[in-house]
């Protein structure tokens, strides 16, 4: 994973599991809520991404429970999902960080020059405030 | 007691493959389920979005998902090959094309160039746009056939479906009946030799597969390679150059190239390339026929035509089934069974 760029869904994903191991119902509810209802993963996307970050040894089967003849299965991350997880969150920051430097440079850039007389706030000649 | 939702859900994963079904089935129905009231669930069905996902799901599983049995992922590298080589076939035959045409007629001077142009300009302006894109829209082949060795599979994506485009061309001209459409028969297996490589290239090369790789050699020296054999087939022949005689003899000189590689030991690292190219062969050898068939009976053809494109029909069918029979052993050694 490492390797290659991580997708939305991989990363809500992740950060769904981060503070504690979830089952599939869960985790959709969680990547929804965090996004602010941007991201809604179907049932086929989010087991397309589960497969893909079990073989990238990202979460792991944490553990099993069966309701109402139903199986309930519980992931979580690995070591190594914290650590991508962490990396990816670092990478989008330093990413937001420069985009926030380079639109506030781009604003001083292009503001007016202000003409407006300004109050000294130095003393004047005669030692006294003009 | 299952509900008629449970069971339409049900019938939905049925498009996943056993394996996976056996695996994930159960707890799928749960998290469909998990917050639907029961008292509800008979008048409830499966939305399209859901039943979509499931359908790509169902797709990726059997195209060499991680986990997938053996003969899954065999499949998945044979429809990936496939892609690779069709899109070579594809992006070498539209550069060949464009030189050899672009040589003639700078080479025949005024007249040469004059009759090159009118192509464009003497139909009227939506003819002409639709010549301009036919001859332009293919060169995308040779973007989608870099980028998918470079990894931009977005790029190698787009590119391949809009360099597949004007082969529907004369496809709509045959439907509606519109004067001097082709023979429909070679319309339909021209446009399949572009659009099963490109639905091929988007099914099978997604994200989570593994890179793009060929069998031997570095893209650019294939390429040129693939190049240089078409160009050369059609002025040594080129009585016998029809929209097929250059893919074929490519195809020829490449399933010979492999035939003889695997029997030097090959590099074993290719599994499905031989079951690839058959499905190229047969792909090529459909569109062989259909552009010969309508010719065998008019007496006016030249002798070359026939000869080249009969010549060409049998040893394009030889290596089909020379490449099949080596794909089937591929196929055997992943499932011992089929033996």
């Amino acid at each position: 994973m490492a390797s290659r760029n991580m997708t939305r869904a991989a990363f809500f994903v992740l950060t769904a599991l981060a503070d504690q191991p979830r089952h599939g119902y869960g985790i959709l509810r969680e990547v929804e809520e965090l996004s602010d209802g941007e991201v809604q993963l179907r049932v086929g996307t989010l087991y397309g991404v589960l497969d893909r970050l079990a073989a990238d040894g990202l979460i792991v089967l944490d553990r099993e429970e069966v309701q109402q003849g139903r199986l309930r299965r519980y992931y979580r991350l690995t070591e190594d999902g914290v650590a991508a997880l962490d990396a990816e969150a670092e990478r989008m920051a330093a990413g937001a960080g420069a985009a926030k430097r380079r639109i506030a440079e781009g604003r001083r850039a292009t503001a007016p020059a202000d003409t407006t007389p300004q109050p000294p706030t130095a003393p004047g000649l005669a030692g006294g405030f003009a | 007691m299952t509900t008629l939702l449970e069971s339409r859900y049900r019938t939905v994963l049925r498009l996943l493959p056993a394996y996976y079904r056996r695996e994930r089935e159960e707890e799928m129905v749960e998290t469909y389920l998990w917050d639907v009231d029961p008292d509800t669930q008979d008048q409830s069905r499966p939305t399209l979005g859901e039943v979509a996902s499931i359908a790509a799901l169902a797709v990726r599983s059997r195209l060499g998902a991680p986990g997938a049995p053996r003969r899954y992922v065999l499949l998945g590298s044979t429809v990936r090959l496939f892609a690779l080589f069709a899109v070579l076939v594809q992006a070498a035959a539209a550069v060949a094309n464009l030189v050899l045409e672009l040589g003639w007629a700078i080479g025949r001077g005024g007249p040469g160039q004059h009759l090159f142009l009118s192509q464009f300009t003497d139909q009227g302006l939506l003819d002409g746009v639709v010549t301009a894109a036919q001859w332009t829209l293919p060169l995308l082949w040779t973007v989608a056939y870099f980028a998918l060795l470079h990894n931009r599979r977005r790029l190698a994506r787009a590119s391949a479906l809009l360099a597949a485009l004007p082969t529907l061309w004369p496809l709509l001209g045959t439907l509606t009946g519109a004067m001097g459409a082709g023979d429909p028969t070679f319309a339909t297996a021209f446009g399949l030799l572009a659009w099963l490589p490109a639905l091929a290239l988007c099914a099978a090369h997604h994200r989570d597969a593994p890179p793009a790789r060929l069998p031997a050699g570095t893209p650019g020296l294939v390429f040129m390679t693939a190049c240089v054999v078409m160009g050369v087939s059609i002025v040594v022949l080129p009585a016998a150059a029809d929209l097929a005689w250059a893919p074929a003899s490519c195809f020829v000189v490449g399933a010979l190239g492999w035939l003889l590689w695997e029997a030097r030991g090959g590099d074993g690292a290719t599994p499905g390339g031989a079951l690839a190219l058959a499905a190229l062969g047969l792909l090529i050898l459909t569109v062989r026929v259909a552009a010969l068939y309508p010719w065998l009976h008019v007496p006016e053809v030249p002798a070359a035509y026939l000869g080249g494109g009969l010549a060409q029909t049998g040893a394009l069918a030889l290596l089909t089934v020379a490449v099949a029979v080596v794909g089937r052993r591929d196929l055997v050694a992943a499932e011992p069974g089929l033996s």
